[in-house]
């Protein structure tokens, strides 16, 4: 027995001393890497497309961007997948990381609904047009992305408490800042407030249910919500299972998150 | 053995730096962040509340369900005919103790409650929850009454009573000192068993450390914080087990 741990120790350390050649250069040489994703996000089907059929031997999906993050950083996989904007705070805040350059896809985002709810779809995407044309939208995009939002309190937004016309339930994973972020017992971020204020013209209070990304598509297709807003991209798979609302993020870049000290510009 | 792999492990942390004044002032810095500032253990504070308050739910519901479960089992072996019953009470066990309790908690929130919106999720988790642990309660219980020599029913049968109050008077008592310590470590078991709730949006403790997670991303300091609030519990609950443990067979030698 003690012989077994001995060897386990020595394959740990032999492995850690081993790892990782050649640093990387191009978005290319991801091809052949390990690589992570959140589980169920868009970042997941553009690594399964770059790895092709070494997926199933290479890709590893989290839970939790912080999970997929600290894999990386202890040099367990060599990339994540992910959206530029959660990737830029992570490279702002946490040490040793890098963004590579060259973006691996542009995407949009929008709301996704149960296949089928054609009426609260166009409602919606009314609402969207409106706040698209009177700057509503610019405004509360340019407060997170331009700005410091350490300053927003979840206090400050409006889910119009006590509406008449009952609650707006929308289903999101508050681990995806600027876009939507749990703090204290409240809810942030570009999403929150665009899903507060198309709560609002609806005459609704809005109802946030943090859950996983994984299981947004489910909870909006049993009715467990009437709108998912996760900073969700349009694929043309996910139109066969829901419905979406108009873009309200056009250009999002997917990106690869690597370790600092491995990215050779 | 254990003392050489300790003083391996802290030779580790004196190589790596972490006894030094930078590393310190570090770990604080984090701490800071993680728990302090903007009142982040309310947070934490928050989840263990919930996480509590879905281990008392669960556990009452386990021990009625539990109970009811291995009484129509017991009676039935006892010659009560009850087969119907007797069947629903053997499928139960089957299918609950049968499938994770993860994949009955999201059955339960997303197929069988798709529809109940206004209803607190946490609600969900209790029932679920309790209904699994229902099927280990009732195991439980069989368990101990059947621990009980036969001998006991025969003689208080051929005492003239009955088998409902030879039950209630002679068997339940003593098989309930064999149950009690096993019934409170499934309840232990339970507590930590909450901690998948997060997976229907419940924020439990398990879950309020992923959310500071994601508001300071650091990775190790939330997880370790609530892996310790989760031992100290079980840990307090382990001491009041073996506290009773010996109430129970005070007076036996």
């Amino acid at each position: 027995m003690k012989k077994f741990f001995a060897l386990l120790l020595v394959l740990a350390l032999c492995s850690c001393a081993f790892a990782d050649g050649e640093k990387l250069k191009d978005t290319d040489q991801l091809k052949t890497e390990r690589l992570a994703a959140q589980r169920g996000t868009v970042g997941q089907l553009i690594a399964e497309d770059l790895l092709g059929d070494k997926k199933a031997e290479l890709l590893t999906t989290y839970e939790k961007y912080v999970d997929a993050v600290a894999a990386l950083r202890q040099g367990k996989i060599r990339a994540v997948i992910m959206d530029e904007m959660p990737a830029k705070r992570f490279v702002n805040e946490v040490d040793g990381l890098a963004i590579m350059e060259k973006p691996l896809t542009e995407e949009s985002y929008a709301i996704g609904f149960k296949k089928g709810n054609t009426e609260l779809v166009s409602q919606v995407n009314k609402i969207l047009s409106e706040m698209k044309a009177d700057g509503t939208l610019a405004a509360i995009m340019a407060k997170y992305i331009d700005g410091d939002y350490s300053s927003v309190k979840p206090a400050d937004i409006d889910f119009n408490k006590g509406a008449k016309g009952g609650k707006l339930y929308v289903g999101t994973e508050a681990g995806f800042a600027p876009y939507e972020l749990k703090i204290g017992n409240g809810f942030i971020g570009i999403d929150v407030e665009m899903c507060a204020h198309i709560a609002k013209k609806l005459g609704k209070e809005l109802a946030i249910i943090n859950m996983n990304f994984d299981s947004l598509p489910t909870a909006v297709s049993t009715g467990k919500v009437d709108m998912i807003c996760a900073g969700i991209t349009v694929t043309d798979e996910r139109k066969e299972n829901m419905d979406f609302s108009d873009n309200y993020v056009t250009g999002a870049k997917q990106v690869a998150l690597i370790r600092a000290d491995d990215y050779e510009k | 053995m254990l003392w050489i792999v300790g003083a391996f492990l802290l030779y580790l942390l004196w190589e790596s730096g972490f006894f030094t004044a930078e590393a310190w002032s570090d770990f604080n810095r984090r701490f800071y962040q993680n728990f302090v500032k903007d009142d982040r253990y309310m947070m934490l504070v928050d989840g263990l509340n919930s996480t509590l308050f879905m281990t008392a739910g669960a556990t009452v519901i386990g021990v009625v369900v539990g109970l009811i479960l291995s009484v129509i089992r017991v009676a039935y072996k006892g010659g009560v005919h009850i087969p119907i019953l007797n069947k629903f009470a053997e499928m139960y066990i089957t299918v609950l103790r049968g499938t994770p309790a993860m994949v009955q908690l999201l059955i339960w929130n997303f197929t069988i409650f798709a529809s109940a919106r206004d209803l607190n999720t946490q609600y969900i988790a209790i029932l679920a929850f309790g209904l699994n642990s229902g099927a280990y309660v009732a195991e439980i219980f069989r368990g101990g009454i059947e621990s009980i020599d036969p001998g006991q029913m025969e003689a208080a049968r051929s005492l003239g009573l009955t088998y409902g109050s030879s039950m209630r008077h002679v068997i339940l008592p003593q098989a309930l000192r064999n149950v009690v310590p096993m019934l409170f470590n499934e309840f232990i078991a339970l507590l930590k068993e909450t901690s998948i709730a997060g997976y229907i949006g419940i924020d439990d403790l398990t879950r309020a450390g992923q959310n500071i997670q994601a508001l300071t991303l650091e990775h190790s300091q939330p997880l370790v914080m609530v892996a310790i609030i989760y031992l100290i519990m079980v840990m307090v609950l382990s001491k009041l087990v073996k506290k009773l443990e010996q109430w129970l067979s005070r007076g036996r030698r």
